[in-house]
């Protein structure tokens, strides 16, 4: 039995999978995640040494995203509805210019969510991803702590050796965090 | 100043620089002037320069090079203007966008960008950025040298005359052959450094 939570599972496969520099935009379901990578890094107040905060998500496929030109390898925290605004920079900059990035995403278009609004955009997102030709991996409650974060560790690994963004997608609902 | 006549100018000061360059016009007018190892051009994903110039000049914190440079123009900035506070809040030290501001969207039938009422050096000052400001060759090359010496996100505002230069062809090439040809040349220098000419 592990002692984490799933969100610091999330965030230590992040760790794990090598990245150089994470960014994210934030997200309630999201920031125990962020809380940790900013807490095993040596930061406090939501940004430290290796990790920043970013105000949207095209930019920050912009700015991990590049990583790999210089040799290094970068990660995106963010939540699933923010994929709309990002589609163009993964596909004519990722995708064309084959750039491993990983991105680790909560969910807001299934059990749990309240928000009637934003099933519109999360819910099909792994089949909008999907149909950009991203990998997509799934996690929620029926897989355990330690499992969240061998697969978050190993997609940045599938990244790099595909050479595009490889997104997980966490869904927190009846687990130990929380959808929104 | 022409904008063939601006990137002539800005190739040879950057020979020794990893320079991000914008999609359209600007790139391919680049690549005839020459077309180098450390020219990225982004032949897409309009106004995502200056966010991978933030994320290679974060990259190169700890190289010996004195700048990385995005080439924007005021159109594609406009289209991604986070680039702004974004960098003025990191404040990567080593990062440096010069913006080509001929107030029109260059590649899309010269429409007006909002340039000609807001001015983007100001809000780049804003934003926590040093500014200079150019419309020749004398104070692009004047601005060009203090900015790149000076520490922290540095952006110089070079206006130039709207119009496109004549018989540029397209760059229609793979774009993973700009990814490996500039990888490896930006590797290496973030291993070697870099000589800058004075």
């Amino acid at each position: 039995m592990s002692s984490k939570t799933y969100a610091q599972a999330a965030a230590d496969g992040i760790w794990r999978s090598g990245a150089d520099l994470i960014g994210y935009v934030p997200s309630v379901s999201v920031a125990p995640v962020i809380s940790r990578l900013i807490e095993t890094d040596g930061g406090a107040d939501g940004r430290s040494e290796h990790v920043t905060p970013l105000s949207r998500e095209e930019e920050a496929v912009g700015v991990l995203g590049a990583l790999p030109l210089a040799g290094k390898f970068g990660a995106v925290v963010m939540q699933d509805n923010g994929f709309g605004n990002s589609l163009t920079a993964l596909t004519t900059f990722s995708l064309s210019y084959h750039l491993p990035l990983l991105i680790f995403a909560n969910t807001r278009g299934s059990l749990g969510e309240y928000n009637s609004m934003i099933h519109s955009i999360s819910h099909p997102v792994p089949r909008i991803l999907e149909s950009i030709g991203l990998p997509v991996l799934e996690l929620d409650r029926r897989s355990s702590v330690q499992d969240w974060e061998d697969t978050v560790a190993e997609a940045g690994n599938h990244a790099k050796m595909t050479y595009r963004p490889v997104v997980v997608l966490g869904s927190f609902w009846n687990t130990d965090g929380k959808v929104a | 100043m022409r904008r063939i006549e601006a990137l002539q100018h800005i190739n040879e000061l950057t020979a020794e620089l990893p320079l991000v360059v914008t999609c359209a016009a600007t790139s391919r007018e680049l690549a005839s002037v020459e077309n180098r190892d450390n020219h990225f051009y982004v032949l897409d994903a309009m106004g995502l320069v200056g966010s991978i110039t933030t994320g290679l000049a974060l990259a190169a914190r700890d190289s010996a090079l004195p700048k990385v440079v995005g080439l924007e123009g005021d159109g594609s900035l406009l289209m991604n203007p986070n680039v702004l506070p974004t960098g003025g809040f990191i404040a990567p030290e080593k990062l440096f966008i010069i913006l080509l501001d001929n107030q029109v969207y260059g590649s899309t039938a010269s429409i007006p960008t909002y340039a000609d009422r807001v001015d983007l050096g100001s809000l780049a000052g804003a934003a926590g950025w040093t500014v200079g400001l150019a419309d020749d060759e004398a104070s692009l090359r004047s601005e060009y040298a203090r900015l790149l010496t000076t520490a922290g996100p540095t952006f110089l505002h070079v206006k130039i005359e709207v119009g496109n230069a004549a018989d540029i062809p397209k760059l229609l090439v793979d774009p993973v052959t700009l990814t490996n040809r500039f990888q490896a040349w930006f590797t290496a220098r973030l291993e070697q450094g870099a000589e800058v000419p004075e």
